[in-house]
């Protein structure tokens, strides 16, 4: 009978969740200063950096607020991004989590009332200060649930961003230079080429083809063509350059050699276990792999930013929100400003991860510091350009689509730039109505 | 109702120990069925019902998944009709009823047949049972587990390229699921595989319903294999080839786990299929509204076909019984 009554009311809280979130306003007055719970959900790994650091930033939470329990609880990230608008608009959910930054997730959620203002927070506790403007763009949404302006939905406190990694040893056996210019970085895949070892890993099935893309057209792109893709200000036109340049490029490279003809079918992980095993001498991907290669590789490896790119592919790492019904927002606050501290910031830093507001000098490993400062290199340049895929819902999989076929030989680099263009102007039309 | 007939039909006389008749009141017997039947019909109602109509109802909107849906009428079915990608899912989908219905019925049968007729009674039936076991294995393995399996062996460095080296046939090798020319047919090949153990386990259970009898006496008579085959086999195990043909075909239309593991309907859509369709415009394009029009297409299909099959079964039996 008792399982009956949690079945009913399971089932009354699915139809209220689904019935009711228009109902919810931004309401954030409601008193919540003698809470004596913090319900936190993240989806970090527990040994990632970032788990690292806030298990730290729970103890100290703790410490600093006696008498409040922290009811933590560790989520999957799919779970998360596909029920997020049903679980907080519920009695049940969180009261601090984080959450996948990007219009699709905490903009739409922003854009209906779900997630707390938290721009008075912002300013008065000093977030603001500490995140450059290209960090701050995941953090603030307009009232349509485009990022880039408005008022701040989520504090984003690490970040990541697109690198080459390379394997030291093979560069060293086959007396290659660790490029600094694109030709410098053609010449050593020539020399790759010629020594019969595809130089660069990739995997059409997810998303480094894009990227690879993505840091091609960055390289003839600038601030203007970034927010016009990104943020809709001006239309794009996908046979001009720099996403011209960023497919042709693509495609000569595969006609070359530098990427292998049979890796449509191939996922990241495919891509980045035969870097570890030491098969492929460089990838173009992302910050996020850090951790793991330095965990697992047992080759000597390093990073360099892609030669001559201002641009990068990277932003602000997924944002702490604070949902409307959340009933702790006193304590949920105080907590996003411990993981802005120095203290998690640099325990981020000295565990692989990129702290946003880190202190290069406090971290002892010199690869890990080189990481760091390769962010803030790129960060103080305004040169975070976001990824290919976050202007329009979905638009992941058309990417994973066009460039399969770039790389199998079934497209030409136009016919790709066509495939992609239209679901791109059709989303943005459904988010402007223009 | 047929079954309702039947039961009504039954004379007490049959019955060797009929119910008291002074614990019946009048429909007491239709109105127990019922109470039977209730928590059933609860329960579909909570978990088809409900979310059906409300499917119906969203496909009519244009929702992304919170806030309030806007109602749009039709214009999510006129865009389904000119969009490219759902008639590509479609397409795809009759060559999922060819892997996962056609394929594995036919060489089920024949392989139910070797087993039961030749393997079974030249050697033990213990062999039999054994080579039925190996035959249904797939079909015990989580579809995702031997979708990520089958991704590894089919991949450019993969068991199946290093066998075609092996065997001296390396001109061969493929990116077998990156080629939108070869996923498709690699996908069915597996489709095949995960699909064929069914078949075979039905259909070996139906032969051995078949009166042995039917069969001597047609090796008497001197009938061989193939005559046997298709004389007694085939119309004794008509009604299982009924059930493995719906039930095969349903599973055919609304197949997602394998295509989510080892494509996710690419590259370029080659092997997009309509309910990995409707996922995506669900949870990727967060249009909640298109996902339902899908949906709801996918489903009345599935009852139109599940329809069409039961009543051809429901005739077939009626002219096998003179009726």
């Amino acid at each position: 009978m008792q399982r009956f009554r949690r079945i009913v009311a399971a089932i009354a809280l699915a139809a209220t969740a689904t019935t009711t979130v228009a109902a919810c306003g931004d309401d954030d007055s409601g008193d919540d200063s003698g809470a004596k719970t913090l319900k936190l959900w993240h989806y970090e790994g527990e040994n990632s950096a970032m788990g690292v650091g806030w298990d730290r930033a729970i103890e100290i939470f703790k410490t600093e607020h006696p008498g409040v329990e922290v009811r933590f609880e560790r989520k999957a990230f799919e779970q998360i991004q596909q029920n997020a608008g049903m679980i907080i608009n519920s009695s049940e959910g969180p009261d601090i989590m984080e959450y996948n930054k990007g219009n699709a997730t905490a903009g739409l959620l922003s854009s209906q009332g779900l997630l707390t203002d938290l721009s008075y927070e912002a300013a008065k506790r000093g977030w603001a200060d500490r995140l450059s403007p290209s960090l701050q763009t995941t953090a603030r949404y307009s009232d349509k649930g485009v990022m880039g302006s408005g008022n701040w939905f989520g504090v984003p406190n690490y970040g990541e961003y697109v690198t080459v990694y390379y394997n030291k040893d093979l560069f060293d056996r086959n007396g290659v230079k660790v490029p600094t210019t694109m030709a410098e970085l053609t010449a050593a895949m020539d020399t790759f080429v010629g020594k019969k070892i595809t130089p660069l890993g990739m995997a059409g099935a997810e998303y480094p083809a894009g990227q690879l893309f993505y840091q091609l057209a960055l390289s003839k792109a600038d601030r203007q063509f970034v927010d016009d893709y990104q943020l809709y200000k001006n239309p794009v036109d996908f046979r001009a350059d720099p996403l011209k340049y960023g497919a042709d490029t693509f495609a000569d490279w595969v006609r070359k050699g530098y990427v292998a003809k049979d890796s449509a079918s191939l996922k990241a992980e495919d891509m980045g276990t035969a870097f570890i095993a030491g098969k492929t001498p460089m990838i173009v991907s992302g910050s996020w792999w850090y951790g793991r290669f330095k965990a697992e590789m047992k080759a000597n490896w390093d990073t360099f930013l892609f030669p001559g790119n201002t641009l990068n592919a990277g932003s602000s790492g997924n944002i702490w929100v604070v949902p409307t019904n959340s009933k702790a927002k006193s304590l949920a606050y105080d907590f996003i400003d411990i993981t802005l501290r120095p203290e998690i910031q640099d325990l981020i830093g000295n565990n692989g991860g990129v702290p946003v507001a880190g202190d290069p000098a406090k971290i002892s490993d010199p690869k890990d510091r080189k990481l760091i400062e390769d962010f803030n290199t790129v960060s103080k340049q305004d040169g975070l350009a976001f990824y290919p895929d976050w202007p329009v819902p979905g638009y992941y999989d058309v990417l994973v689509g066009g460039f399969q076929g770039l790389i199998n030989g079934s497209k030409s680099p136009d016919q790709v730039l066509d495939t992609i263009a239209k679901p791109y102007a059709d989303g943005v039309k459904e988010i402007t109505g223009k | 109702m047929a079954v309702s007939d039947t039961v009504a039909a039954t004379p007490s006389a049959a019955t060797p120990t009929p119910a008291p008749p002074s614990r019946r009141r009048p429909g007491g017997r239709d109105a127990a069925y019922w109470l039977y039947l209730l928590p059933g019909a609860v329960l579909f109602i909570l978990v088809i019902g409900v979310p059906l109509v409300g499917t119906g109802y969203l496909s009519l909107t244009r929702w992304s998944g919170v806030g309030d849906p806007t109602f749009v009428g039709w214009d999510n079915y006129q865009r389904l009709l000119h969009d490219e990608v759902f008639w590509a899912s479609f397409r795809n989908t009759v060559a999922m009823i060819v892997a996962m219905v056609v394929v594995p019925t036919l060489l089920g049968l024949l392989l139910a047949s070797v087993l039961f007729d030749v393997i079974g009674r030249r050697f033990r039936p213990r062999t039999a049972a054994a080579l039925r076991a190996a035959f249904y294995l797939p079909q015990v393995l989580p579809v995702v587990v031997a979708g990520i399996v089958w991704g590894w062996i089919l991949r450019p460095d993969g068991a199946f390229n290093s066998l075609l080296d092996a065997v001296g046939l390396g001109a061969l090798r493929h990116d077998w699921l990156g080629d939108p020319d070869t996923a498709l047919p690699a996908v069915m090949a597996v489709m095949i595989w995960v699909q064929i153990g069914y078949p075979v386990v039905v259909f070996m259970a139906a032969l051995q319903r078949v009166d042995p009898e039917l069969y001597e006496a047609a090796e008497v008579d001197g009938a061989n294999w193939l005559r046997r085959f298709r004389a007694i086999t085939l119309p004794q195990i008509r009604p299982e080839t009924f059930v493995v043909a719906l039930t095969c075909t349903i599973a055919a239309l609304k197949v997602f786990g394998p295509i989510y593991a080892l494509t996710r309907g690419g590259p370029e859509n080659a092997t997009n299929v309509p309910s990995y369709f409707a996922y995506y415009t669900f949870f990727k394009k967060l249009q909640v509204g298109y996902g339902s029009a899908i949906s709801t297409v996918l489903t009345l299909i599935i009852v139109v076909v599940a329809v069409v099959f039961i009543g051809v079964q429901a005739r077939s039996e009626r002219r096998d019984r003179g009726i």
